[in-house]
């Protein structure tokens, strides 16, 4: 460690004789680094990469919109409204879902598993299959991206109905008043800050999750735009679809959370990211009820959703013709064997990519924590990366790594690591100022401070966060193959796609959600324990 | 009795925080000898700037004017020094870690993590036995607080802050753990500052008790306890002790400039 971590880490209230670059105001610190960024970055493309396709300097980029401009703001302005629908749609959904959750208590766990498969479905191959229904409109990335929102947005709801006082609940139960005045008179005014939180993270999640409905075909809109501008190897022109996306789902990120700190000043910021998971009933048959119950109402929906919109069966499966396709009829080896190979190497690239992503948030987070000039330099740097739907500069990366395993890789790293990097660090620093005085009496080490204070505070965020990444991590590995690579299962539909064969997409479509609930719980189920072995009592 | 602490000299000590845009005149003009192995208690009103008395002297934080001086050491070079042990009014406590391994915490911190007898020892003394894994979320109020003086006193400090180390605790474990602190004392020399709000424990246990001022807090009273030691429970109810009793009362509610009911309940 540097004398300047030393001092930073053992002295942050008055760091006495700490690094000059300390008294630099954030803005100007974080400034200079986006100018030298700049720079750099204009510097490598005009020399290293000049003449390849993997990297176009930034002031082509603005040479480039402007030369187009029209072109560009026609199909971002499609995108933008294809998300508002899908953000107002989804978002209607999610609070529908999360008031019946909260009114309906043993409806709870049948919704939340619900919302959960939702979550964990990839989106790229269920836009296809959404098509069926919905014909070559508009519609098919206006659901996907209201499916994109669901999950965050129910789960903040949820956790703001939850957070209602106790004390407040129980004087109106003392009036005679039942749960619905309850809910109307308390309830919904406690969740507001939480349900802020939540709308801010699903306005990038629905421009996500347009974009990605955009990708497997559309008339208009940056997706579309995109996957053309790839075949074609137009470096340029994917530069600036991926910058235009990352201010506007930025914009709506940041102006989502302006309007909720003007709503309600006087709460604290509230990270949806670090959701807890709902404690298993005890008792055997309780949790074989607690398993199967949402697993049956997934079935359920699967169903409804086959008949309600009426499909053809030649497209339509249901639960039993994927077992079947899987497991009975003449050609299913050949299925289980095309479907379980490119799931192999999807999983051991998404891997890959979530533990480097994980492992290298924490170390981040430990190093700003330790040198704060750092912390101040690149951290808002970080946070505004965060806020970005990263598949949407898939196209970027897939450009400037190469179309290999590797891609997925890093798509996945990049993905979970910045969510990652900033929840972590965001807990680090709430470490009780109590604590750290004792650590600071007895002149701790940086080693010290770390293994008794930083690392053990952000152990719930990091997990909490490696829970989420589970689905997108499956997620933006599906994207990358599917739009690059030729690897992994999602080369495996992306072929089924411009083939036609349903069969094989249904197959997929159901495989990659079930690992994902499965990996999703298996986290989870980690988490538990390690939480309630640290702490116990406290943890929930 | 061996005197192994060290003499504190605060002169002249001023703080002022920023506070949203104002000042806030913690401390001005606050002096304070204690002796080498001396045992002081600092009493005053609340937000008087008693905590961060402690804090500048126990090194966690720098005076804007005035000096502290501890034998020739600044407060940092203490720290630095690891000769120093603090309770604060919040036990901040290890959350994942049990009751011994959080005494052991400042053992370890100071590189002696092998010494289990004085972690067991301490244990004893503050009356955890039987709680030895327990971890602090299934420990009461005044358990932790315990735990927190246990670890204050596990690596010998030569100077012990503690900070309202006793509120969360009943009149009579407070009394036993008076009684301790003072046993402990007598035998290690240790040079003490007590911080407590209540006046009968700070003339049991100290040998001189500071007044202080409201904010900006400065000491506006100095009473020295001539009492000879050891101090026993009959002290409490002699007429000495409660004419001490009263006469600091006096001197702090003659600080506060109002008059309130006298708190002169010995607990
Ligand atoms: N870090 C800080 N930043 C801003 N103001 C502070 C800080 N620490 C203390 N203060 C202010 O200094 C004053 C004295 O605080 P301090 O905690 O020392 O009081 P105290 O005498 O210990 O009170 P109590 O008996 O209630 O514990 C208070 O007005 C407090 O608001
Ligand atoms: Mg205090």
């Amino acid at each position: 460690m540097s004398a300047t971590a030393e001092t930073a880490a053992t002295a942050p209230a008055r760091p006495a004789g700490g690094s000059r670059l300390d008294r630099v105001p954030p803005r100007v610190l974080s400034s200079a680094v986006g100018i030298a960024v700049l720079l750099l970055w204009e510097l490598l493309a005009r020399t290293v990469y000049a003449g390849s396709y993997r990297l176009s300097p930034p002031t082509a980029v603005v040479v480039e919109f402007f030369e187009f401009r029209g072109l560009y703001l026609r199909n971002l302005w499609h995108s933008t409204k294809t998300a508002a629908w899908g953000f107002l749609w989804g978002n209607l959904a999610a609070m529908a879902l999360a008031v019946a959750s909260t009114l309906v208590p043993w409806l709870r766990r049948s919704i939340g598993a619900v919302v959960l498969t939702v979550f964990c479905l990839p989106f790229i191959a269920i836009a296809p299959i959404l098509r069926l229904i919905t014909g070559p409109g508009n519609a098919t990335p206006i659901a996907l991206s209201a499916l994109a929102v669901v999950f965050t947005t129910y789960v903040a709801a949820l956790l703001g109905f939850d957070l209602a006082p106790g004390s407040a609940l129980d004087v109106v139960r003392s009036y005679g008043r039942g749960r619905l005045t309850a809910f109307r008179s308390v309830r919904v005014r406690a969740s507001v800050p939480a349900l802020f939180a939540g709308l801010q993270i699903a306005a990038p999640a629905a421009f996500l999750g347009a974009v990605v409905g955009e990708f497997t075909g559309a008339h208009r809109g940056l997706g579309i735009l995109t996957v053309r501008a790839l075949g074609a190897l137009q470096t340029d022109r994917i530069w600036v679809i991926a910058v235009m996306a990352t201010i506007v789902a930025t914009g709506g990120y940041l102006a989502i959370g302006a309007l909720g700190r003007y709503l309600c000043p006087w709460s604290p910021a509230l990270d949806v990211g670090a959701v807890p998971v709902p404690h298993a009933e005890p008792g055997l048959l309780n949790r074989l009820a607690g398993l199967l119950a949402p697993i049956a109402v997934v079935f359920v929906f699967w169903y409804a959703f086959l008949w309600v919109f009426g499909i053809e069966p030649f497209f339509a499966k249901t639960p039993v013709d994927v077992w079947a396709e899987l497991f009975s009829v003449s050609e299913a080896p050949e299925t289980r064997s095309i479907i379980f190979g490119a799931l192999g190497t999807t999983l051991w690239t998404t891997s890959l990519g979530y533990v480097v992503g994980l492992v290298g948030a924490l170390a981040s987070a430990l190093v700003f924590i330790l040198v704060p000039w750092l912390e101040r330099a690149l951290m808002p740097i970080a946070v505004a990366l965060r806020s970005i739907p990263i598949i949407v500069t898939t196209p970027v990366i897939i450009l400037f790594v190469g179309r290999g395993l590797l891609t997925t890789t890093a798509i996945v790293a990049v993905m979970s690591f910045f969510p990652t990097l900033v929840n972590c660090y965001t807990a680090m620093t709430r470490t009780p100022e109590g604590i750290l005085d004792v650590l600071r009496s007895y002149d701790a080490t940086s080693t010290a401070n770390v293994r008794n204070a930083y690392l053990p505070t952000s152990v719930p965020a990091l997990l909490a966060s490696a829970r989420i990444a589970v689905p997108t991590s499956l997620l933006g590995a599906t994207v990358a193959e599917w739009l690059a690579t030729g690897d992994g299962i999602g080369a495996v539909m992306v072929t089924a796609f411009t083939r036609n064969d349903f069969k094989i997409l249904w197959v997929s479509v159901a495989v990659l959600t079930i690992v994902a609930v499965i990996g999703y719980w298996l986290v989870a189920a980690f988490e538990l324990r390690t939480l309630e072995r640290m702490a116990p009592g406290i943890s929930r | 009795m061996a005197r192994r602490g060290a003499p504190v000299d605060v002169v002249g000590v001023g703080r002022t925080f920023a506070l949203a845009g104002d000042e806030v005149t913690a401390l001005s003009g606050f002096d304070m000898h204690v002796p080498a192995g001396g045992f002081i208690a600092l009493i005053g009103p609340s937000g008087c700037g008693k905590s961060t008395a402690l804090r500048l002297v126990a090194g966690l934080d720098t005076p804007d004017e005035g000096t502290i001086d501890m034998d020739g050491s600044s407060p940092d070079e203490m720290r630095r020094g690891q000769r120093i042990g603090v309770a604060f009014q919040d036990p901040s406590l290890l959350p994942w870690r049990t009751v011994t391994t959080n005494i052991r915490l400042a053992l370890e911190l100071v590189g002696r993590r092998h010494d289990t007898k004085a972690v067991d020892e301490l244990v004893e003394l503050v009356g955890l036995q039987g709680f030895e894994k327990a971890r602090p979320s299934q420990l009461s109020g005044g358990m932790r607080q315990r735990v927190a003086i246990a670890r204050s006193l596990v690596t010998k400090p030569d100077l012990l802050l503690l900070d309202e180390p006793f509120g969360a605790l009943d009149a009579l474990t407070r009394q036993q753990l008076n009684d301790e602190l003072q046993r402990i004392w007598t035998a290690r020399g240790t040079t003490t500052i007590l911080v407590t709000h209540s006046i009968p424990e700070a003339v049991y246990v100290a040998d001189e008790v500071l007044v202080m001022s409201p904010r900006p807090g400065s000491v506006v009273a100095r009473h020295t306890i001539g009492f000879e030691r050891p101090r026993t429970r009959e002290l409490l109810l002699t007429d000495r002790f409660h004419a001490e009793v009263e006469a600091v009362s006096a001197s702090l509610h003659r600080s506060e400039g109002q008059v309130v009911q006298l708190d002169t309940d010995p607990s």
